[in-house]
């Protein structure tokens, strides 16, 4: 039983009697395989005939994203009516006419064959033999197309869709493979339906916490078990879809893509400062990719979110987005030393992504010049020229606001404490990092999926009580209990020593906390007990005591799967929404739930028992 | 003893009970904690407290959910606190949350030691001898979907409270009826009436009824 609020919440549209029409449904009709990049670009992708894949059924569909990208009208009701459902599964259930098919001579149905070419576009891969791109690509993804509409330009494309010869195992076995031959599992072309719900999940939280990421449109379930995940981003362009046209001295395509990517990101109204004139439009295009490079390397440090950057430029989009949740996680703490296995070797750790970032823009610097010059120069001459500069000038401001932001002040007072108080941010920056990255004694271990060095301190916690407290004493903590709120459940009874070192360091913490405290309240011309209150609203969402991280969103997949056979999709997507909505801990936005729904969803309570068991892990 | 019911309600129906609230205490900068019924959206029920409040001139407050594990720091300066506000929600949650947490106990030493502890709709509920109230009447109840039954409350006072009364025919057909199965009078506050009930007094703010074998008396206007 509860108060009544003034602002009441707003409503999700329910049925309430909607009826769709003819026109309803219409723009998912343009979504037929082309799109722009085709005919922008050359040597950039292969042309798939398509053909229906019988048997489908819409497992999950995200109202809000179809809402959001003009697909269905803004009034539709969170409600999968039978209309709705033709069409999602007449425009994605689909599968390729590969070349194993051609090869040996396979027939379908005319009229199951849709009209146009679908592209699985070409960019370079780490695991392909060929170093260059020129074989890798999609694998088991098709483009369906895009969509234009009030909110812009959609890329949107298909994963699941049958084996294409970008895929690894082509290059590595030498042959084509029927799409489902299952002889092999990543090369066959169908995608796992729990990969599907992890990556619907996972983005959607992402989303809500503004970090750029590919987003969910649907997913589709077939007979065989398999699945197709309908993927949705403004701009679905990674760097590898340029790296592999550099790599291999391929300056026409690598303008052409250049050139579309720049042109794609005007029109969507990313860039509106683009110079006409051809070389200052890359100059600018370097500019931008280094500022978006160095702002997401330290966005993911500081959420502690593992994206495996590496030098291909395959796990992120241009935008600096992500993409492939396959191996994503976000840390519940600083685990810095983690590394996932994949089989023949260990991924970056979260503190490399920085470097990765930084040579992902030494090679749009290469490219830059490349472009300018016709003349392909080394790479390593690019190591040191101004943008790498520019990339740690902004790395390392927008790891402060960063930090500032997860401390609780808002963007004016972040702003002008990094431009008036740097130096004093700077060494916060500092203490706070020594117990960030503070480490057990018990030194790496293995875990399930990789290698990893238990964090010990949860800096979420301190920062998320250090406010309250300090407003209620007026003055500082003791050593003793600053210990007892940073300790996280993976500290051992040595980890917790309180030398005369940490001593020192707990101390200078709580100074200069209080230090910026103090200057924030000039900033903004208050006390410091209204500095101290704000922050601590702020830092109660900033920091809530449950995060999700990758190992909940896997727990919470696998209780999903075991329900999901017989779960609606408006069911799975109030489920997506209410998570999702939960887990929103931007505390600038406001959120938009039924404060009592989850508890009426044995489903919802079990996440949340979940978020909060895993909440210190991978 | 320092205790405030409220039945719920706007910000603006219950002014005159948080001013009868904030004369309960005795020190001009208090600090105020905030319990949430869950942690769910916790914050941004802190949030609305904690504006509302500040238009009092309170500028110091504590969040303190009870269905995520704390550290004893933050416990103890809770307890050392001027207020704690219990907030609404399910009551059978919120009760599970705090007794299995071991909180109840804390609480009800709080108020005996002369903090004021107040409660909003659930959190009233949960400072009386049950929670009983709680699950009636079929049509405005709250859902046990935890399977709590252990319903016993923090027994501070000697009555029942049912919030968000309406006073029509159908509640009442209820209420009598309960009322006949409990020796407690029941008060059934519509929102924006509450209780202040000190060692000394008890003092109803806006409209209440009492519900008492069978007997609906209207005892504030």
């Amino acid at each position: 039983m509860t108060r009544l609020k003034k602002n009441s919440l707003k409503r999700l549209p329910e049925e309430g009697g909607f009826r769709p029409t003819s026109r309803t449904y219409s723009k998912f009709n343009r979504i037929d395989g082309r799109h722009p990049f085709q005919k922008a670009t050359k040597d950039s992708f292969v042309a798939y005939r398509a053909r229906v894949r019988h048997g489908g059924e819409v497992v999950a569909f995200n109202f809000d994203l179809a809402r959001e990208m003009g697909l269905i009208p803004k009034n539709h009701p969170n409600v999968m009516t039978d209309e709705l459902k033709d069409a999602i599964l007449d425009t994605f259930a689909i599968v390729i006419i590969n070349e194993y098919d051609q090869i040996n001579n396979i027939e379908y149905p005319k009229e199951d064959i849709k009209p146009h070419f679908y592209m699985a576009t070409r960019y370079l891969q780490l695991q392909h033999p060929n170093k260059q791109g020129k074989t890798s690509g999609d694998g088991r993804s098709i483009w369906n197309g895009y969509l234009e509409s009030k909110n812009g330009i959609w890329d949107i494309s298909s994963c699941g869709t049958g084996a294409t010869c970008l895929s690894p195992a082509t290059h590595i076995q030498k042959k084509f493979f029927q799409t489902g031959d299952p002889s092999i599992s990543y090369g066959c072309g169908y995608a796992e339906l729990d990969e599907g719900v992890s990556t619907l999940f996972f983005s959607e939280i992402l989303h809500k916490n503004q970090v750029t990421t590919e987003r969910v449109l649907g997913i589709l379930k077939f007979p065989d078990g398999f699945a197709i995940t309908i993927r949705a981003h403004n701009n679905l362009l990674r760097p590898s879809h340029m790296f592999n046209h550099l790599k291999q001295g391929n300056l026409e395509a690598l303008k052409m893509v250049v050139d579309y990517y720049i042109e794609r990101q005007e029109k969507n109204g990313v860039w509106t400062d683009m110079p006409r004139e051809k070389n200052k439009r890359y100059d600018k295009f370097l500019e931008k990719q280094t500022e978006v490079f160095a702002k997401t390397a330290a966005k993911f440090e500081d959420e502690y979110i593992f994206c495996w950057l590496d030098w291909d430029g395959d796990n992120v989009l241009m935008d600096g987005g992500i993409i492939d949740y396959g191996s994503v996680r976000q840390f519940g703490l600083f685990h810095s030393e983690y590394r996932f296995d994949d089989n023949d070797r260990y991924s970056t750790s979260i503190t490399e992504q920085k470097n990765k970032a930084k040579y992902t823009v030494q090679n749009f610097a290469q490219i830059v010049d490349f472009l300018k010059t016709g003349e392909r120069k080394p790479l390593k001459e690019f190591a040191q020229t101004g943008w790498s500069n520019e990339f740690d000038r902004v790395f390392e401001m927008s790891k402060l606001k960063n930090l500032l932001y997860k401390i609780g002040f808002n963007k004016e007072t972040r702003d002008a404490l990094v431009d008036k108080h740097y130096e004093l941010v700077k060494d916060f920056q500092k203490v706070f990092s020594y117990f960030e990255r503070a480490k057990s004694v018990a030194g790496p271990k293995e875990v399930n999926d990789g290698i990893t060095w238990d964090a010990i301190f949860c800096m979420r916690d301190i920062l998320r009580e250090l406010p309250q407290l300090y407003l209620s004493r007026g003055e500082s903590i003791s050593r003793e209990e600053f210990i007892e709120i940073l300790k996280s459940s993976y500290a051992l009874e040595e980890d917790l020593a309180l030398s005369s070192y940490r001593k020192k360091r707990v101390d200078e913490f709580q100074v200069l906390y209080w230090q910026l405290i103090k200057a924030g309240a000039t900033i903004k011309k208050s006390t410091i007990n209204t500095v101290l209150l704000d922050i601590t609203m702020r830092s109660s969402v900033i920091n809530k005591y449950d995060r999700v991280t990758g190992d909940s969103i896997t727990t919470i997949t696998n209780m999903l799967m075991e329900k999901i056979d017989k779960m609606a999709p408006e069911k799975l997507y109030r489920l997506l929404h209410n998570f999702s909505e939960y887990q929103n801990l931007d505390p600038d936005t406001d959120k938009n739930l039924d404060k009592n729904q989850w508890r009426k969803s044995q489903l919802m309570r079990g996440f949340l028992k979940v978020v909060r068991e895993y909440r210190e892990g991978l | 003893m320092n205790l405030v019911f409220y039945s719920g309600g706007t910000e603006e129906e219950n002014l005159e009970v948080d001013e009868e609230c904030l004369h309960l205490l005795d020190n001009p900068n208090p600090t105020m904690v905030f319990i949430p019924s869950s942690s769910y959206d916790g914050e941004y029920e802190f949030r609305h407290f904690v504006r509302h409040y500040q238009t009092f001139g309170i500028t110091r407050f504590l969040y303190f959910p009870v269905d995520v594990p704390q550290d004893n720091v933050l416990l103890k300066e809770v307890f050392q606190s001027d207020l704690i506000h219990l907030d609404g929600g399910n009551t059978y949650y919120f009760l599970n949350c705090l007794r299995k947490r071991g909180y109840l106990a804390f609480l009800k030493e709080f108020a005996l030691s002369g903090g004021v502890l107040s409660g909003l709709s659930a959190g009233g509920i949960i400072m009386t001898p049950n929670i009983k109230t709680a699950g009636y009447p079929d049509f405005d109840c709250d859902e046990n979907e935890d399977g709590v039954t252990n319903l016993r409350g923090m027994n501070l006072v000697k009555f029942e409270f049912f919030p968000h009364y309406k006073n029509s025919l159908r509640y009442d057909r209820e209420l009598r009826k309960q009322s006949r199965l409990t020796k407690n009078p029941i008060f059934a506050l519509p929102d924006g009436s509450g209780i202040i009930k000190t060692e000394e007094s008890m003092q109803f703010v806006g409209k209440a009824w009492c519900f008492h074998q069978g007997v609906k008396t209207l005892i504030n206007t």
